[in-house]
């Protein structure tokens, strides 16, 4: 059932933000960041897959390429933070606070 | 049946690569556990008959995108002693559960009134690569040529980020 595909997206994006706001490892608040737009992916395959309509998989397919652009630019800015503070708590990272 | 199996199998097997995630505290195995969730998600796109759609999800998020997060991980050699020490995790986890559990049954309330369909494998004509370009190049021709910007601009960003500073100093 498409049901059961949908109830699994949502349980996997509830872990994500989970992780987002339990966790304070720079990786491993970057990497429930993935976890949500898989499971975002997930949704859109399902949806797609229910209406028999091709959009939801060019819309997963953009959600990739997002995904890739982050992760390039999230990791240069780890890596400098890293350098700067050899620290990877978020709470170090707070330059922005003013 | 073997369909119904198949999903049971790597529903419960992403579940539990995300599980691992929110819980390891060094993030190699947090990486190692996303990496099993997203090849099980990639077995389900499968069952949803989403060939270019698998296909991708192997070669750009199993492989690419994980390799990178991999490599850098690696790259920062980080110990024990580099990690926070994140006090009083659980107590965080289980106010976040406290939070989280009401909206997610609400979502959960919300799918199961949609008017379902069975999830049966559609054999060719859907969700392969005509089929998906056709779509992308006809009527998503516009939103594909901002992303290619977008990728662009990543790339000039990722270059200044990494590249040497020689300003003033």
């Amino acid at each position: 059932m498409i049901q059961d595909y949908l109830i699994l997206s949502i349980i996997l994006f509830c872990l994500g933000i989970l992780g987002v706001i339990t966790r304070r490892n720079v990786f491993s608040v970057f990497m429930s960041i993935e976890l949500m737009l898989n499971a975002a992916n997930l949704a859109f395959i399902a949806f797609s897959r229910l209406h028999e309509s091709m959009d939801g998989h060019v819309l997963a397919m953009m959600v990739m390429a997002v995904a890739a652009a982050e992760a390039a630019l999230a990791l240069a800015v780890v890596i400098l933070l890293h350098k700067h503070k050899s620290k990877l708590d978020t709470n170090i990272f707070s330059l922005l606070k003013g | 049946m073997f369909a119904e199996a198949l999903f049971f199998g790597f529903a419960v097997l992403s579940v539990l690569g995300a599980i691992g995630l929110v819980l390891f505290r060094h993030p190699m195995n947090g990486a190692m556990s996303l990496v099993v969730t997203m090849i099980s998600l990639a077995g389900l796109y499968a069952l949803l008959s989403a060939k270019l759609i698998f296909a991708l999800q192997l070669i750009v998020y199993a492989g690419a995108i994980m390799s990178l997060v991999l490599f850098i991980i690696m790259f920062l050699n980080i110990q024990d002693s580099d990690l926070p020490t994140e006090k009083g995790r659980w107590l965080y986890q289980l106010g976040g559960i406290i939070v989280i559990l009401p909206i997610a049954s609400f979502l959960i309330k919300i799918v199961k009134s949609i008017p379902g369909s069975e999830a049966t494998i559609v054999g060719s004509g859907f969700g392969g690569v005509k089929e998906v370009g056709l779509v992308l190049f006809q009527d998503w021709l516009l939103p594909f040529e901002i992303v290619s910007i977008l990728l662009l601009v990543a790339l000039v960003g990722a270059v200044v980020l990494a590249g040497k500073r020689r300003m003033g100093k």
